[in-house]
């Protein structure tokens, strides 16, 4: 699903990532774990297709995104669906139209249009909204939901979308323990039943090691473990979160 | 029904929500609006009589044609000159004044300073007496600002005459109302648990509102009064028309003798003067953080603040301190540019003259017209006014997009995937087209539009609307792409991640977040408009505006005055609608 090999991506002379390199199978559940500032956001700008690396190779379903022309990268990237911290929805518009969204790439652009004015498929977006838990919020406008509701809207967006990997970058850093606990085991679910891979960045390691088979560390731009979740010791995760 | 995800318990019996109606708030106010419209239309006359005027083509293409040879003569770019410096100088002295004037006017007649007297003096109600000036003041603001620059310009010059003096009063009474009632606002949004602290500690209201309130304050102010200079440059060359001198005058004079080189000369000053002016504002308020108010009697308080976030005091930063000095330096150079005699204010004569005005304008003599001649005014007037808002927002929707610098540049909302040097290239040349246009749109003054456009068509309410809906188009143009570059990039990025196409990612990331300012700028500009069918009615596009000049020219004051106060009437009512149409957009 995602190959990286010598993946370095740097901000003007700052290196953000250093020397990447691993893959994830079809199916897989992986966290990605590491202070602020380690390059988890980086690390799914780049297999998102948002950002391209400065140098190594970065393939998504087989495909290098750096050689991609401009259409074909968009087929990738609507076989993966990001999940925000902050959400990324559109305050103003309703729930539904949020979710049709998902949409966008099968949508043609007249039926995109006709449906801001009369929402289309309103019932696969009720149907994701069920399966995340706030059916009722369905004509609601976004910015009148709740931290965790709107997170919950973002995960139906992606549930519309239908990708084969979801990316989600510190899916539950503005929730509370309690809603944060309902989201990750909403996105764990979803990848157990239909056997989607997940990719998930998170700064809480609880929630890593609970939920994820695998476990990445990282700490300032660098892999500082790579491994199966109960063979993660608290030495190394010592190592990535260390002042 | 699906089986739900993660551990919430829900009920899966639950129906799909009913549909919202279709019929809402919101759709009554577009029904309402394109209905309007139609009428428009049908009372302009555009289904019945001809309209373009091809005996005018000719003239109209030499006079297009003679922007490849502007007049360059040594004397007519000294005097090109002195009219840049001029137009320059009643906008500084005019804001100058009104800057001041509606500062200490905004706080008056804010809410705050009522509410803190009331505070200070133990909770107690004010005197009957206070609370019916206070509530005064407020309605001479809203009148003063009602009525357009040239209008109070027309009324100067008959008191004082032709003299720099005339285009200073009256660019500097309607900007101090709207600048009072701008600050007014800044200062009723600001946070004001300081300033009841110190309120509740004893101190004075005004020692109060300069410790505890005014710092939270000054940023917002200094900002709105940055972009107000903008629009003091475009009011200053509009004033030209009634003779007080400047760009507006100039050109002005060379139509009247179809001198067209020369026109264009003036035309490029015009350019430049604007051009740098809205640079320079929109560089300033970038570094201060504050959002930019619509232009116009307004403010769009709800959606605005300045962030007060950097650590610095704005002050500390190079371009705002320079700006400050610079802009320091402009008030005396103008004044002693222009030399206005201020000493005539209070001369014999001007007070002589100030009392023969005033005596033969009252009382107002409404029996100039029958009872059917002012709706059918009226009915022109606003008939106008709605064409130019349906022209400026159709066109502006589709011009601002393009002036935004986020939007075709490489990375932006609509740009093409691939970043090659062709289409940045194609991006740039876009941008800066556009951007070039809206300011040509702007700078030149609307019953100058009026006034070329009635080269190829017929004289009526069509020339009239066009000329309000170009310039208008010019300004809201401007101000919706700074919008659109203060969009959050979030939701963009987000679809853009999903591999949406770029139609999808402009419908549904884009489009959403813009439209409602976009729609409230455009309510705002639309009691500009009203303003300013004013002064198209001057070149005789008709409606009340054109009554008003011959009422003028006649000498008829009593008439003139009746002619304003239905004026000030159909403003109130346009301003309520307005904003009522705003709250509407604010709650659904």
């Amino acid at each position: 699903m995602f190959e990286l090999f010598q993946v370095s991506r740097k901000f003007g002379v700052f290196p953000a990532l250093e020397d990447i390199t691993f893959n994830i199978m079809a199916g897989e559940r992986v966290a990605v774990v590491g202070p602020s500032g380690a390059g988890k956001s980086t690390l799914i700008r780049l297999l998102n297709g948002t950002l391209f690396s400065t140098t190594g190779e970065v393939r998504v379903l087989g495909q290098r995104l750096d050689q991609l022309s401009p259409q074909a990268l968009r087929q990738v990237q609507s076989r993966v669906g990001t999940v925000y911290q902050q959400f990324h929805l559109v305050d103003n518009l309703r729930v539904v139209h949020n979710l049709n969204a998902g949409h966008l790439n099968r949508w043609s652009l007249t039926k995109s249009l006709v449906s801001l004015i009369r929402p289309m498929d309103v019932q696969g977006a009720f149907n994701a909204l069920e399966q995340v838990g706030i059916p009722e919020k369905l004509y609601e406008r976004t910015d009148r939901l709740s931290g965790g509701q709107q997170q919950r809207v973002a995960i139906a967006r992606v549930l519309i979308q239908d990708p084969e990997a979801i990316l989600a970058d510190e899916p539950i850093s503005n929730l509370d323990p309690e809603l944060s606990k309902e989201v990750i085991d909403i996105l764990v679910d979803l990848s157990v039943c239909s056997g989607k891979t997940l990719f998930c960045s998170l700064h809480a390691i609880e929630f890593a090691l609970s939920n994820f088979g695998r476990i990445i560390g990282l700490r300032r731009g660098r892999i500082l473990f790579d491994s199966a979740a109960e063979n993660v010791t608290d030495e190394m995760i010592k190592s990535v979160y260390r002042g | 029904m699906q089986k739900t995800l993660g551990s919430i318990a829900v009920d899966t019996t639950q129906e799909v929500p009913q549909r919202p109606a279709f019929i809402n708030r919101r759709m009554m106010w577009l029904v309402i609006f394109i209905g309007g419209v139609i009428w428009a239309l049908w009372e302009s006359g555009i289904f019945q009589n001809k309209m373009v005027n091809t005996g005018g083509l000719a003239l109209g293409g030499r006079f297009l044609s003679a922007s490849l040879n502007p007049d360059l003569s040594g004397e007519f770019l000294l005097l090109t000159l002195n009219a840049t410096l001029t137009t320059l100088a009643f906008a500084v002295i005019g804001l100058f004044l009104s800057v001041i004037v509606g500062f200490f006017g905004g706080v008056v007649v804010s809410e705050t300073w009522i509410k803190s007297y009331t505070i200070a003096r133990g909770d107690q109600e004010l005197p009957i007496l206070v609370r019916g000036l206070w509530l005064g003041l407020r309605w001479i603001l809203v009148v003063f600002r009602s009525i357009h620059e040239v209008i109070w310009a027309l009324v100067f010059v008959a008191i004082v005459g032709l003299d720099p003096l005339s285009a200073i009063l009256a660019l500097a009474i309607p900007f101090s109302a709207i600048i009072a009632k701008v600050f007014s606002e800044i200062i009723d949004e600001a946070n004001h648990e300081p300033l009841y602290a110190l309120l509740n500690s004893g101190i004075s209201p005004s020692k109060a509102f300069l410790y505890g309130l005014f710092p939270l304050t000054f940023t917002d102010m200094l900002s709105y009064s940055f972009y107000r200079f903008e629009c003091a440059i475009r009011a200053a060359a509009v004033l030209g028309i009634v003779g007080v001198g400047g760009l507006g005058y100039q050109i002005f004079l060379s139509l009247q003798t179809l001198k067209f080189p020369q026109i264009w000369t003036l035309l490029f000053a015009l350019f430049l003067l604007n051009g740098l002016a809205d640079l320079w504002s929109s560089l300033l308020r970038r570094r201060l953080g504050g959002d930019i108010r619509c232009g116009g009697s307004c403010v769009d308080v709800e959606a605005v603040h300045a962030s007060q976030t950097s650590a610095d005091p704005i002050y500390q930063d190079r371009v705002v301190r320079l700006s400050i000095i610079f802009a320091a330096l402009l008030v005396p150079l103008s004044f002693w540019y222009l030399s206005p005699d201020i000493g005539k204010l209070f001369s014999a004569r001007t007070i002589q003259n100030m009392v023969v005005v005033g005596q033969s304008a009252f009382p107002p003599n409404f029996t100039v017209f029958s009872l059917n001649e002012w709706i059918d005014l009226s009915k022109i007037t606003i008939a106008m006014s709605l064409l130019a808002v349906a022209f400026a927002g159709i066109s502006g929707l589709i011009f601002s997009f393009p002036a935004a610098n986020n939007f075709l540049l490489s990375g932006g909302i609509f740009a093409a995937g691939s970043q090659n040097g062709t289409s940045q290239f194609l991006g740039t040349t876009v941008l800066v087209l556009t951007r070039g246009i809206l300011l040509v749109l702007r700078s030149i003054p609307a019953p100058i539009w009026a006034l070329l456009l009635l080269f190829v068509i017929f004289p009526g309410v069509i020339p009239g609307a066009l000329a309000l809906g170009i310039y208008t188009l010019g300004v809201l143009g401007r101000l919706v792409a700074e919008v659109i570059e203060n969009l959050d990039e979030r939701p963009l990025t987000a679809l853009k991640s999903q591999g949406a196409s770029r139609a999808g990612v402009f419908t549904y990331g884009a489009l959403p977040p813009t439209y409602p300012r976009f729609i409230s700028y455009l309510m705002y500009r639309w009691e500009e408009i009203i303003r300013a069918t004013v002064i198209v009615g001057l070149v005789g596009a008709g409606g009340l505006g054109r009554s008003l000049t011959e009422l003028l020219s006649s000498f008829d004051y009593q008439a003139v005055f009746a002619v304003l106060i239905v004026f000030i009437g159909i403003t109130f009512i346009v301003d309520m609608i307005s904003s009522s149409t705003r709250k509407t957009l604010r709650q659904s």
